[in-house]
């Protein structure tokens, strides 16, 4: 099994991140979740917070506003209002 | 016949204006360039939001009662709203008025229905003010440094307005972007939401409930809709104001070459009058 998944943080105006990562702490609109590769197809809602994804070992950490959440296949998309 | 001095006079005047066309044809060039990037830079955001609306109706479809969103009541046409986005300033060849003879000619043949009309670029303003009373909304100065933030509320007023049924549909006159060369003057129906199909359904988690997620997702595709199409309108407005400097730095040119020569064979004649006159009066001497 894979064990990176590609990350995608977009929001209206741009792609913020698009890469491989090993996790990623995402802040749903119920509460936190943890996505590590080959997670089952979601979508939620997000909620306001501090996203956070490790890539080979180090992570980032990005603040997110609104907008949805979507995993399938290989791929977690975030669509937020606001990413920074 | 004009002077010499008159007509260096005009040369020079027409170079000037030259000078300032060829500025704003670089100008828009460059700008043109910016907004093609974030028209780019949004494209990914719209695909994935239009595939997840795909999938999540055709979830929420399934219970009848989700079908019931008020975004996607289909009511018959007595109310519309017209909404035009224009630019702000003109001199952009036909880009404004293209749009503006559309929108017009859609008010020509729905007469019967109540219009309303909400207003986007200070050209369209000024054109519908002298036409018509109902205006519901004026935007003006938003493609400054247009951001989502900004048509946000437009869009929410135009759905807030929709859902109380003061409006049956909403119609969007914009130009569309679709190459350098001319912009595509489209009209569109933003509501209620035409639900893009869905090619292949995933069997997702729902964190939420279906229902819920389509009644969020809605508005934010109008807003997101929206966006973009004002995004495209400024670049198309780049496009066509560059496309009609370029003409106008040409025509410049031209009228330039044509004067030029003019103005030489206006002085050859004066010198060979001057010559005719010195040899006819040196003859008379003789």
């Amino acid at each position: 099994m894979a064990d990176t998944f590609q990350l995608e943080i977009v929001t209206p105006t741009k792609q913020v991140v698009n890469e491989r990562a090993e996790y990623a702490e995402i802040p749903g609109k119920d509460g936190y979740m943890g996505i590590l590769p080959g997670h089952a197809a979601l979508l939620s809602m997000l909620g306001d917070g501090e996203l956070s994804y490790r890539v080979g070992g180090a992570t980032n950490k990005l603040r997110v506003t609104g907008g949805y959440l979507e995993v399938r296949d290989d791929h977690v998309r975030v669509l937020a209002d606001k990413a920074e | 016949m004009p002077s010499l001095i008159d007509i260096r006079r005009r040369v020079r005047s027409v170079r000037n204006t030259q000078q300032i066309t060829k500025a704003m044809k670089m100008i828009s060039a460059a700008k043109l360039r910016r907004a093609q990037d974030r028209a780019l830079g949004a494209r990914p955001y719209r695909e994935m939001l239009r595939q997840i609306l795909e999938n999540v109706a055709a979830e929420a479809a399934q219970n009848p009662d989700a079908a019931a969103n008020p975004l996607l009541a289909v009511r018959p046409e007595r109310k519309v709203l017209v909404v035009v986005v224009t630019a702000d300033r003109g001199l952009a060849g036909g880009f404004n008025s293209n749009l503006l003879r559309l929108a017009q000619t859609f008010v020509n043949e729905n007469q019967d229905k109540e219009l309303t009309f909400e207003l986007i670029g200070r050209k369209g303003r000024d054109y519908w003010r002298r036409r018509t009373r109902a205006i519901r909304g004026e935007h003006i100065d938003v493609f400054r440094d247009l951001s989502y933030e900004k048509t946000w509320p437009i869009a929410d007023s135009i759905i807030e307005r929709f859902e109380k049924q003061e409006i049956d549909a909403v119609y969007l006159f914009v130009n569309e972007f679709k190459n350098v060369m001319a912009p595509n003057v489209t009209m569109m129906r933003i509501l209620p939401v035409e639900l893009p199909k869905t090619t292949a359904q995933v069997d997702y988690i729902y964190e939420q409930p279906p229902e819920e997620l389509l009644a969020n997702l809605l508005p934010h595709y109008v807003r997101t809709w929206l966006f973009r199409a004002l995004m495209e309108s400024v670049a198309a407005e780049h496009a066509a104001r560059m496309a009609a400097m370029e003409a106008a730095t040409t025509n410049a040119s031209d009228m330039i070459d044509k004067l030029t020569r003019h103005m030489n064979r206006v002085r050859q004649a004066s010198i060979t009058r001057e010559i005719i006159e010195i040899v006819s009066g040196a003859a008379a001497l003789e």
